[in-house]
This record gives C-alpha cells, sequence and structure tokens, in this order.
C-alpha cells in the first residue's frame, strides 16, 4: 500500500483562476520523489493537496489506504508531515525545546518518553547545543531542521519538503541532503519540491515528476 | 452604486458601525441588519462573497452566542431543567443583537474591503485627513489578511503535527490559542518593522506633500446618496435617542 495515492485529481482555487488536475500517481513508503516545475507552475498546490490542507474538487487522495477526506488534519498528520517553504510559520512555541514538546504537553502524553525523545532528535538534527534558544533567534537552517524535527516527534512517516533548500548555504544544504538520506534510510517515504539543479542531480535515481502550468506529468 | 464615490461608502460605513455600537434594542439592530445587507448588496459585494467571509467567522459568532444563552440571566425562563433555569429569553435576545451586530460590521469591512486601496486613500485625503495618517491606516487594513494567513498556517502546521483540535478540550483550546497569537503578533511587528524600512528606502515622505494622477470626484449621484444618508441617519439616531 503506497503512502499518498493520487487519483485523477481536479483542484481550482476559489477565485478559479488556477487550476490544478493530476492523472494517478502513487508515493510508496522508503523512497524518494522529487516533484520539480518551474514557479507558479502548481507544485505547491499539489503538495497542500497530497496532505490534506487543500481538498480537490474531483478525484480522491487516499493516505496510508484511507480517504483524505475523511481523515481530519490532526489524523493526517500522525501519518505524514509537511515542511513549509518558509518553516518559521510552523514554529510557535517560544524555545526550541518547547517547540519539540510542545504538542506532547498539550496532549498529556508521557512527558519523560517525550522529553528523552526530544533530546536524540534534536542531537541528531545538529540542535543540541541550542535547547534553549529562541526560535527567533535561530538561523534560516536551524529553523528548518527544528521544524523537520518537530514533524518526525509528531511520528510522521512520510514527509513533503516545499522547497528546503531555498535561502540555505552550501553548509546547511549538505545537511540537509545528510538528513534525507537517514530518513530514507530509516525506510521512511519523502516527496520533495524542488527546482534547485544541485538537488536533483544528486538524487538523479530519485523518480522525478514534473508540474507544468498547473499539468502533474508522471 | 457600485462605483460610488468611497466617500459615501465611508458614509454609509460610519452609520452602520455606529448603529452596531448605539442600537441595543433587537427590533432596531434587526433593521439595522437588513440596512446594511442592503448596502451591501447595492455597493456591489455578491451575497456569495459575503457568505463566504460570514463562514470563516461562524465558529467565534457561535461561541458569543452560546456565551450570552448560558451565562446572561434577564428577562423569562425559557428552559427549565429540575427547577433550575438553563435558558432566559434575555439570554437569547441578547445573542441574537450580538450576533445582528457582529454580521453589521462584516458587511461594512466586506464593502471596504472591495475597493480600490488608492481611491480610498485619495477620498480619505480629501476629507482632510492626512495623507501619512491615510496611509497607515490602510496598511494596517492589508495586514489583517496577512495575519489571518499566519494564523491559520501555524493552526494547520499545529494539526499536521497530530493534534486533532476538536478532541482538545475548551479551556486548552483557548490556551492553545493564546500560544499561538503571540508568534503571530511578533511577526506582524517584525513585518510593520521591513516595511517601513522599504517604504523609506523608497522615498516615502521625503517631501511634504504627494501628487496623484488618480483623481475621485463626487457625482450628482454621490451627492444625492450622501444627502440621504445623512438624513437617514439623523432621523434614526435621534429617534432612537429620543424614542428609543
Amino acid at each position: 500500500m503506497p503512502a499518498i495515492s493520487l487519483s485523477n485529481l481536479v483542484f481550482c482555487y476559489a477565485k478559479g483562476d488556477f487550476v490544478l488536475s493530476c492523472p494517478s500517481l502513487d508515493f510508496p513508503h522508503g523512497e524518494l520523489r522529487l516533484i520539480m516545475g518551474a514557479n507558479g507552475s502548481g507544485k505547491t498546490t499539489l503538495s497542500k493537496l497530497m496532505c490534506g490542507i487543500l481538498k480537490p474538487l474531483q478525484g480522491d487522495v487516499r493516505i496510508f489506504g484511507k480517504p483524505s477526506s475523511a481523515l481530519s488534519l490532526g489524523q493526517i498528520g500522525s501519518d505524514v508531515g509537511y515542511l513549509f517553504q518558509n518553516p518559521a510559520r510552523q514554529l510557535f512555541a517560544g524555545t526550541v525545546w518547547r517547540e519539540m514538546v510542545f504538542v506532547d504537553e498539550l496532549l498529556g502524553r508521557d512527558l519523560e518518553a517525550s522529553a528523552q525523545r526530544a533530546q536524540d532528535l534534536l542531537e541528531r538534527f545538529g540542535l543540541g547545543a541550542l535547547k534553549e534558544r529562541s526560535i527567533y533567534n535561530l538561523s534560516g537552517g536551524e529553523k528548518q531542521r527544528l521544524a523537520l524535527c518537530t514533524l518526525l516527534m509528531g511520528g510522521a512517516q512520510f514527509l513533503i519538503l516545499d522547497e528546503p533548500t531555498v535561502g540555505l548555504d552550501r553548509q546547511n544544504r549538505e545537511i540537509l541532503y545528510t538528513i534525507i538520506d537517514d530518513l530514507l534510510e530509516e525506510g521512511r517515504g519523502l516527496a520533495v519540491i524542488t527546482h534547485e539543479k544541485e538537488l536533483i542531480s544528486r538524487y538523479s535515481n530519485a523518480r522525478k515528476i514534473k508540474v507544468e502550468r498547473g499539468q502533474v506529468l508522471v | 452604486m457600485k462605483r460610488a464615490d468611497p466617500r459615501v461608502k465611508l458614509l454609509w460605513v460610519l452609520l452602520c458601525t455606529t448603529g452596531a455600537l448605539v442600537f441595543f434594542r433587537p427590533m432596531w439592530m434587526l433593521g439595522l441588519t437588513l440596512f446594511s445587507l442592503g448596502g451591501t448588496l447595492l455597493f456591489g459585494v455578491t451575497l456569495q462573497a459575503l457568505g463566504r467571509r460570514l463562514r470563516g467567522f461562524l465558529p467565534l459568532a457561535l461561541v458569543i452566542l452560546a456565551l450570552h444563552i448560558l451565562f446572561v440571566r434577564a428577562g423569562n425562563p425559557l428552559v427549565i431543567i429540575r427547577g433550575y433555569p438553563v435558558l432566559y429569553s434575555g439570554g437569547v435576545m441578547r445573542g441574537a443583537t450580538t450576533l445582528l451586530r457582529f454580521f453589521v460590521i462584516l458587511c461594512s469591512a466586506a464593502v471596504m474591503a472591495r475597493e480600490n486601496t488608492r481611491r480610498v486613500l485619495t477620498a480619505l485625503t480629501k476629507l482632510g485627513i492626512s495623507y501619512l495618517f491615510s496611509f497607515m491606516l490602510m496598511i494596517a487594513l492589508r495586514f489583517i489578511p496577512s495575519f489571518s494567513t499566519s494564523f491559520s498556517d501555524a493552526l494547520i502546521a499545529l494539526q499536521l503535527r497530530g493534534v486533532e483540535l476538536k478532541k482538545i478540550p475548551f479551556g486548552q483550546k483557548i490556551r492553545l490559542y493564546k500560544d499561538l497569537v503571540l508568534p503571530v503578533v511578533a511577526d506582524a511587528v517584525v513585518k510593520s518593522k521591513e516595511l517601513a524600512i522599504v517604504m523609506e528606502a523608497r522615498g516615502f515622505g521625503a517631501l511634504p506633500t504627494r501628487t496623484s494622477y488618480l483623481d475621485v470626484r463626487m457625482t450628482f449621484a454621490d451627492w444625492v446618496l450622501t444627502c440621504i444618508l445623512f438624513s437617514l441617519g439623523l432621523l434614526s439616531f435621534g429617534f432612537y435617542y429620543l424614542f428609543g
């Protein structure tokens, strides 16, 4: 069973000025898919349909076999994580540490286990020394890694990364590539939206999905 | 009336919002609501567009209604459970009036949101309000959609971490919203600072006055409409003050 499966999607924004159509398309576990296309071609719209932020006018989105229309965003979020183009928009809890444990605190989960998991993830993503740092004082790369950590804290098995290399310097891009490699090795699925040549050539073996003027070309 | 001068629309908004604040009697509020709805449609806002705007505020409106119904204990008891009155006519009327007030304000917002910003700016300047103040006002209004996008992004991000909002108890949800609002406000402050720098870099305020190609002129129809609105405002507020 694929992690995300799209079938004959048609989507249109309320103003009717942009239409996206997509034939049947599967995103399996443990594999990387690159979604490529020019600015404004519909890559982000496609990714938002994949994780249920947007609902299609026609067609079906299935997440781990279940139709996304029957799932709440919270239920989808337990399986699928979405890294925004601007990760600062998904951080809100004040400090790095609070950001990590925010959801577990909110839901009253086992805080000891949560703290251990948060500590492990922060160390792994090179943020261990920044636990007490305010999220407003993090660099772009650090914010992005923290946002990724929070998605993994939620238990996401499939991650959608929306243009993750934008604004990152070479060192931070290398860190990101290592993280992508690790996540794939762990068996998580990934869909990376990009038009960055470096990333595309680095993952030249990954299957590529092109989006052109609202048409998804498989 | 769709092309009415922004000053006419501003006068209509002033009447509606003042009425919404002043009128407390349900029948007066109902009259004002009909007046607002009529104006909104005549000024070119479609029912669909108004519906979309209302839908976003529906949960908040329902919470307000529920709070009034639960906590206002005035009038006659309508529902009594085991000898304990849980619903009063006063609570229902107060809740309904507040909802109508909410609706009137949304109608005013819908009409002004449809108007071209530059036309409103020029109109405000012609009314004698300084360009700097008018510009600040318009920029502040433009921040509202950006504010709401940031907040909804934060909510989406939170849910995509596996949080089911519907399952969170009401009190905890309020605390959660409080946590979410703070960074959104901080983001807005940062954006406004950046905007101020960018505007100064582009020479904003370098000269004491500003010329503009765009001009707004009151037509005969606009003057007639202004007179009608003005008289209506004087009559209704006077009547409400004396007999309402």
